[in-house]
């Protein structure tokens, strides 16, 4: 009974979705408060101290504002999806370790699991983009469609090649791999880094790759349609999968949240911390792509740096024994 | 650019926090404000209600026999052509930029003469004839 | 290619891409586009029916609303209409300040128009950093003029405010920054390679279409045609100018990025001989408040911003008000470039070909006229407004 009880309160109070809401807040400031920096501009400002409660204002404001769903809408997914979008979101976070060294949720082969996690997301904002039924939504939902043709390879290899040094396909010995041997991944493997890091930028939708959702092109894309909650709750579901993104990449790469004298969660938002900074200096270098480039790029160089990573992390086993 | 993107996260930024500090914002001299009116200098001669192009300034009886002129800035474009014409030089433009109002016609957008002051000229006259 | 796949895209009178409000139907293929159906008019004001109502001074703050990027040109072809109606010597220093102002407004328009590129690109970066630096140009038009937009400095005669060495010190202070930031700028449209994955290649105007359709301005320039009044038929002191008229051949999206850079630091460049050879003497000569000019018609043309603006002014020698003011504006002649210029090229690329344009559609007031019997539909040219004018005026006696 205490059992479940804990682990209850970890699963939706602390780590769980509660703090990984605060969170995403507190990343979404960071990375706008990042990005005005860097174009030498302020940032939010007046919201609290230095602005940091203006993504918890946006939240607020945008359900308090009126909620419309158009005529031609197919209403059943239309009102489902941003729900599934967070939910999903939540639920992939949780297979990554933040309190201790071991995640919530472990198995071997999770990996499968939470990169499968990112599909269905994808087809969420696919379906999202379709059920609005208007002009610029079935663009921005096919763009998203074909974008995902691109990237996901890539990623998912580069994922995997990381497992295969640790000898398993779950997150959590990954983690606990990069312990033992002592040298975080991302020494040992850094052209996977690389492809890695493009294509979680395309996953996450940032500039260079934003196309979904093109604001000065197709008005929002497959978010043009919809406003009040279901806004809030697609703009949650995009903040947290910036969460995912980044603790996915700082568990992969960074090492984890092994480290001295500090207590694993300290680690996990310190590392998690320069994965958003990484992510965020990316999104303001760049001008945007065209989907036809990022095909092209995807299957031109993408996939087979990621093939070629592999092959070198086999061959060095071979060698080494 | 990453360069001098990252250079500038060290760097003070550029925007200037307009309504918490607004001794910051550089004005200069000549600038175009709110006008301002001397109508102890004005003539009465009409010129600045003719060329007005966006018909903005009113003649309206001041006294028995003169007339002053009475702008309405809500219509102002702020072209000075009337402080460019006036013979005696009695319109000239200040340093007030912040001039948003509900009202069209509230008192700080329309710019009208003073009052005729008779009372005290004619006292004296009564005491001097008595 | 069937015919049923194709959809109607409407950028339609609002939309994130455009500043001002027009309205544009793609046909679209899946992403290609295939036609373009343009629809202009949703900004036309009536201006050239106020101008009939107003006297000849009183039609200039009017005409330079027009449009609030290129206002100076606009006032600076009126006015030289004006001094031709009216017969005036300008001083040379006058025309020295017009050129001064009118090369400066140059540089903050193209500024505007590269950094509105950036962020059609979603380049956000670059349109800060170019906004940034424009700020530059806006302080010292207004140190000169006292205002930042809309600077009411040509006035028939001359111009109205006097130039002293304090304000060309700080000009000159701010030309060194600026020539500095812009050859960074034009590194980074030449040599950025997502900026170069965007323009290269793009929106190609072959230089025949170019010719046949009259582009105007940079993007006729862009494409090896080689037009550009200052060259042409130099007004104000572009004749005592050294200066290099700017033409690529690449015809594409990318030459009219560069074509722009480079003009802004030609423009630079201008601006510091007009310092250095200021003549000096009277900044404007003395002209009555209400003229009234002999019956006369002028035309006049700059090279404003975008191409090649016309005005075409009527006196009738009887009133202190114009008979007829006719405005040409350059974005006008660039709108059928742009619908073939658009063709074959993908839905993303649209809001960058757009704005290679420099489109300022609030200059775009012409009147259509449409016969509803017949359903005929066309524009008067100069010879039937020419006669037109003449018939009404013998009809009124």
């Amino acid at each position: 009974m205490d059992n479940i009880l804990w682990i209850l309160f970890q699963a939706l109070v602390f780590p769980g979705a509660l703090f990984l809401i605060l969170l995403a807040f507190f990343y979404d400031w960071f990375d706008r408060k990042i990005v005005a920096r860097m174009q030498n501009r302020v940032g939010p400002l007046v919201a609290g101290r230095i602005g940091i409660l203006q993504p918890f204002y946006d939240f607020v404001k945008l359900v308090a504002k009126e909620d419309i769903t158009p005529a031609a809408a197919v209403r059943p997914l239309f009102t489902t999806m941003p729900v599934m979008a967070v939910a999903i979101a939540v639920f992939s976070i949780l297979f990554v370790p933040m309190l201790s060294h071991e995640a919530l949720l472990h198995f071997e082969g999770d990996m499968v699991l939470v990169m499968t996690l990112n599909t269905f997301f994808s087809i969420i904002v696919f379906m999202a983009g379709w059920a609005a039924m208007g002009r610029f939504g079935s663009v921005g939902a096919e763009r998203a469609a074909t974008q995902l043709m691109g990237y996901e390879i890539p990623e998912f290899i580069s994922a995997f090649s990381v497992c295969l040094l640790a000898g398993s396909l779950s997150i959590t010995a990954v983690n606990n791999a990069q312990a033992q041997v002592g040298i975080p991944f991302i020494l040992l493997q850094p052209l996977g880094f690389v492809v890695f890091l493009v294509s979680l930028q395309a996953e996450l939708e940032k500039v260079p790759f934003d196309i979904p959702e093109a604001k000065t092109e197709i008005v929002g894309g497959w978010l043009a349609e919809y406003s009040g909650k279901k806004l809030a709750f697609f703009k949650l579901a995009e903040e947290l999968r910036v969460v995912f993104g980044a603790a996915l990449m700082a568990t992969l790469f960074f090492g984890g949240n092994h480290g001295p004298l500090l207590p694993p969660i300290a680690w996990f938002l310190i590392k998690t911390t320069i994965a958003v900074f990484i992510i965020s200096t990316f999104r303001a270098v760049a001008a945007r792509f065209r989907i036809d480039q990022v095909l092209k790029g995807g299957w031109k160089w993408l996939t087979p740096l990621a093939l070629l990573q592999v092959l070198i992390t086999y061959l060095v086993f071979l060698v080494v024994g | 650019m990453l360069k001098e993107l990252l250079g500038s996260l060290f760097k003070k930024p550029y925007t200037i926090k307009y309504p918490f500090s607004k001794e910051e914002v550089p004005l200069p001299k000549g600038f175009r404000g709110k006008l301002t009116v001397d109508y102890n200098k004005c003539i009465g001669c009409g010129m600045c209600a003719r060329i007005c192009p966006a018909e903005a300034i009113e003649m309206v009886p001041h006294g028995e026999k003169k007339r002053k002129p009475k702008f309405y800035l809500s219509r102002c474009t702020y072209c000075l052509f009337c402080a460019d014409v006036c013979p005696v030089k009695a319109i000239s433009p200040s340093d007030e930029y912040e001039m948003a109002d509900y009202d069209k016609y509230s008192s700080d957008l329309v710019l009208e003469p003073p009052p005729v002051e008779e009372a005290p000229a004619e006292q004296v006259k009564e005491g001097e004839k008595k | 290619m069937s015919a049923h796949n194709i959809f109607d895209l409407i950028v339609g009178p609002q939309h994130p891409m455009l500043k001002e409000p027009e309205r544009f139907v793609f046909k679209v293929e899946g992403e290609y586009v295939v036609d373009v159906e343009p629809r202009i008019g949703y900004a036309h004001r009536g201006i050239e029916k106020a101008a009939e109502n107003r006297t000849f001074l009183q039609i200039l703050p009017l005409v330079e609303r027009v449009c609030g990027i290129c206002s100076n040109s606009h006032t600076l072809c009126y006015t030289l209409a004006l001094d031709e109606l009216l017969d005036l010597e300008v001083p040379p220093r006058a025309q020295y300040i017009r050129t001064l102002v009118a090369e400066l407004e140059r540089i903050h328009s193209h500024m505007l128009c590269l950094g509105v590129m950036g962020h059609e690109m979603g380049f956000d970066s670059l349109f800060m950093y170019m906004w940034r630096d424009r700020e530059i140009v806006m302080d010292l038009l207004e140190l000169i003029s006292g205002n930042r937009v809309n600077y009411a400095m040509n006035i028939p005669g001359g111009v109205r405010r006097d130039l002293n060495s304090e304000t060309m010190d700080k000009i000159r202070k701010g030309l060194e920054i600026l020539e500095k930031r812009n050859k960074y700028y034009k590194k980074v449209f030449s040599e950025d390679p997502t900026v170069l994955k965007r323009c290269a290649d793009v929106g190609v105007l072959k230089e025949s279409v170019a010719k046949s359709l009259n582009a105007v301005g940079p993007t006729a320039r862009a494409s090896n045609y080689k037009t550009d009044v200052r060259k042409d038929d130099p007004y104000v002191a572009y004749d005592e100018m050294d200066f290099q008229m700017i033409v690529y051949d690449t015809c594409d999206v990318y030459a009219r990025n560069l074509v722009r850079v480079d003009e802004i630091i030609e423009a630079i460049n201008i601006c510091k001989q007009v310092l250095d050879k200021l003549p000096q003497g009277d900044y404007k000569v003395k002209v009555p408040p209400f003229p009234k000019p002999p019956e006369k018609e002028v035309i006049s043309r700059v090279e404003a911003l975008r191409g090649e603006l016309i005005y075409y002014v009527k006196a009738d020698g009887k009133s202190i008000k114009p008979y007829r003011v006719k405005i040409r504006t350059p974005t006008l002649l660039n709108i059928m470039p742009f619908c073939e210029m658009v063709k074959g090229n993908y839905i993303a690329d649209i809001p960058v070909v757009l704005e290679s344009i420099d489109p300022c559609f609030c200059c775009e007031d012409r009147l259509a006229f449409v016969d509803v019997r017949t359903g005929k539909r066309w524009v008067w040219s100069l010879e039937q407004i020419r006669y037109l004018a003449e018939k009404g005026r013998l009809e009124r006696g």
